[in-house]
């Protein structure tokens, strides 16, 4: 390559490139970063806002359960229904996003919320006994009875399997906030990186330009000064390149033309 | 000494390193693996590092000799700098120092690894794992010689300093002529062994990667286990043969295909050298079986050739837990560890030579006591060698021996025990990669502490650079 200016222009626009691609780089992992931790919150927000609605109806569920069948509230029904409406809703949103991992956790949790429904549909406050092929006795339900020994083991096992879910569904988030952290590393690694070459290449753009910009012109001037003040042989020593050598070269014919002037009209006199 | 000069060469190295990276990337682009970005950004960077002089600075037209040592010296210690950029870019396991390590390790053909699963790797950074081990096999700047005509004329005051003087002994050629020897048979080696590998069950991808690896005798694998993960007796002959032509002098094997009187077949070295992996396999062998560690004599026979031939040539491949081998069998392994394979060849270690030599000078001291009055003079392969090559070796085995000795001290210092300490100081000096105890043939470096870590990396380019030459790197503003 030849010319100052072009090998100049041709270093500075390398920093250029480098700097723009570690910084494209840079970009297109941090925007990943962005959108892995985007995920992870919302994953995160979802499934407790989740947990929390399916523990909430379960325990409405529970309540109108207990209205009905120890109180005999035949009215509270209604409320059963919408409670396990809102859990089916529930168990069906979560289903939709969940990781393959999970699935099986909500099977088992979709199989216990249909125990409590159908638990719920099959219950009454009556009972028909018959005596013999004429008569019919129709007895009251033991409601306490059944809402401790049949109703109340059902609602515990839904409890307790929304809390394994929940730490199950924690239990991913794991590997997935680990990965995060290796992703932050390599969004910071070509920055760090580049800013070590850029470091190495300012370095060696500054001992360039100094050997072959600075030094030869700093030189030449002394060596003229040098001529101009105490008559001393023109002869800067420094490496020269490109337009310094034409440089050198042109004041070194000017100092030889001023010599042979002088010559010539010393010999005059 | 002109700083410029000596960049502008150290940049040339950085081409040829760049132009590996990209294929590197290339081939993790093909895969379609998360190593592209790490080696495409390092191919740049790298590139825009090697270029960078070339802008400003003009091709010089002779250099000096400490001009050329700054620049072989440089171009090893920034070859492995910029090594570690595809690493660290990555991830993972790469710690600074892990980096560091692996690349040190790559470069230096050692092939010890602080991974402790190679197959997670992505096949680009495989590959680069391989190739660090292929280009620094034939050497860094011997390998930009190889490849760039605009070093024109420097060829020689570069090949002089990269070569060992005694590898040098055996070249009766011109520079230009070497350079190409070394260049025909290299290639040559590598293209036959990829095509055997391929040929005898293995998938491209690994055949190239273990073939760049077993001709650089570095011992990186793409394989947790090794060669082990083939079990195919096949492969590991193979091998076998690879290894121990790697290990031979470049020249000599050159000779012997062209049929020049100093072959292979008349070199008293090579005989020596035959001679102890005959011995020590056979030894070896009959211990493994007397033990019952294999159930016949054939697999013992075999096993203990892989591993002897692996050990001396400095590869470092493995097909056993030489662990569970018999002390005499583990004893033997570690005296060929420093052994080492032959001058001028891609192997490293104190060389077959040397040991040759420092025989033949304690004879000649005994015959000395005997004949006071007699001149003695010493041959090594029909050439004469004067008493500065003999001191200068005698040194260099002296500084060898307390240099492991250091090693083994600080890894004892850090808690490492004895076989451990002195066996991974053993295999770095001498880029053998592979020790016993903790750091066994199937083991990895990725518990050591990262002092020792750093300790290691050290003596592995210590022993790529004959040690004097890294001594001589330190005290380069003294030389005159």
């Amino acid at each position: 390559m030849k010319g100052i200016g072009k090998r100049v222009t041709v270093a500075f626009l390398s920093i250029v490139a480098l700097l723009s691609v570690s910084g494209v780089i840079s970009l297109f992992e941090l925007s990943n970063l962005s959108y892995d931790t985007e995920a992870i919150l919302s994953a995160n927000s979802r499934d407790m806002e989740v947990a929390k609605e399916l523990l909430s109806s379960a325990h409405d569920h529970s309540r109108a359960m207990m209205d009905v069948a120890i109180f005999g509230n035949e009215q509270y029904r209604t409320m059963c229904d919408e409670a396990l409406t809102h859990l089916d809703s529930n168990i069906a949103l979560v289903r939709d996003k969940a990781p393959l991992a999970v699935q099986g956790s909500l099977d088992t949790l979709a199989m216990y919320s249909a125990d409590l429904r159908r638990l719920s549909e099959n219950y009454s406050t009556t009972e028909s006994v018959v005596i013999d092929s004429l008569t019919v006795e129709v007895h009251k339900v033991d409601g306490r009875g059944w809402y401790v020994s049949t109703y109340e083991p059902a609602y515990n096992r839904f409890v307790d399997q929304t809390k394994r879910y929940i730490n199950l569904s924690h239990g991913q988030l794991a590997p997935r906030a680990a990965q995060l952290s290796k992703n932050v590393y390599r969004s910071v690694a070509p920055v760090l990186i580049s800013l070590f070459v850029m470091i190495a290449i300012v370095l060696m753009f500054y001992y360039f330009v100094y050997i072959y910009g600075v030094k030869p012109i700093l030189k030449i001037n002394r060596a003229l000064s040098d001529y101009l003040s105490f008559k001393l042989p023109f002869k800067p020593k420094a490496e020269m390149i490109d337009e310094i050598k034409e440089l050198h070269d042109n004041v070194e014919n000017l100092v030889n033309i001023s010599k042979s002037n002088q010559k010539q009209s010393e010999n005059a006199i | 000494m002109r700083f410029n000069v000596i960049l502008r060469y150290v940049g040339a190295v950085m081409l040829c390193l760049s132009a590996f990276m990209a294929v590197s990337a290339g081939i993790s682009l093909v895969s379609n693996d998360a190593g592209f970005y790490p080696l495409l950004l390092s191919a740049l960077l790298t590139l825009l590092l090697g270029a960078f002089p070339m802008i400003f600075v003009s091709k010089a037209d002779s250099i000096t000799s400490k001009e050329g040592f700054m620049i072989v010296v440089g171009s090893w210690v920034l070859s492995c700098v910029v090594g570690m950029f595809p690493y660290l870019i990555w991830g993972g396991e790469f710690t600074l120092v892990n980096a560091w390590f692996e690349s040190v390790s790559g470069f230096t053909t050692t092939g010890a690894s602080i991974l402790t699963d190679i197959e997670a790797l992505p096949q680009g950074l495989l590959f680069w794992r391989s190739a660090t081990n292929w280009i620094g096999g034939v050497g860094v700047v011997m390998f930009a010689l190889l490849i760039l005509p605009s070093l024109g004329t420097n060829k020689m005051a570069l090949s002089g300093i990269e070569l060992s003087s005694l590898a040098k002994d055996n070249y009766r050629y011109r520079t230009q002529m070497v350079v190409k020897i070394l260049l025909t048979i290299y290639i040559g080696l590598t293209i036959i062994a990829t095509l055997l590998l391929k040929v005898s069950g293995m998938r491209w991808f690994d055949a190239v990667n273990h073939a760049m690896s077993a001709c650089a005798t570095g011992g990186f694998s793409t394989k947790n286990a090794s060669v082990g993960f083939y079990d195919s007796p096949l492969i590991e002959w193979i091998l076998i043969v690879v290894m121990f032509m790697s290990s031979l002098h470049y020249g000599l094997i050159y000779s012997t295909f062209t049929r020049k009187a100093n072959n292979i077949f008349r070199s008293e070295v090579v005989r020596v050298y035959v001679a102890i992996i005959v011995g020590a396999t056979l030894l070896i062998g009959a211990s493994l079986y007397f033990s019952d560690t294999y159930e016949n004599i054939f697999t013992s026979l075999r096993q203990s050739v892989f591993q002897v031939v692996s050990l001396i040539s400095t590869t470092g491949f493995a097909t056993a837990n030489t662990n569970l081998w018999t002390p005499f069998a583990i004893v033997i392994l570690i005296i060929l560890s420093i052994i080492c394979g032959c001058a001028g060849s891609t192997s490293g270690g104190a060389k077959v030579d040397r040991v040759l030599l420092y025989g033949k000078v304690l004879k000649a001291r005994l015959r000395g006591q005997q004949h006071p009055n007699a001149i003695i003079r010493i041959r090594l392969d029909g050439i004469l060698q004067e008493d500065r090559q003999v001191n200068t070796v005698t040194l260099f085995l002296t500084t060898y021996f307390v240099l492991i000795l250091l090693g083994t001290l600080s890894s004892a210092l850090f808690g490492m025990d004895l076989l451990s300490a002195f066996s991974s100081s053993v295999a770095f000096i001498g880029n053998v990669g592979k020790g016993f105890g903790a750091v066994g043939s199937l083991d990895n470096y990725a518990e050591l502490p990262s002092i020792l870590k750093i300790q290691g990396s050290i003596l592995m380019l210590m022993g790529r650079l004959e040690i004097f030459g890294f001594i001589q790197f330190l005290f380069i503003r003294m030389w005159r």
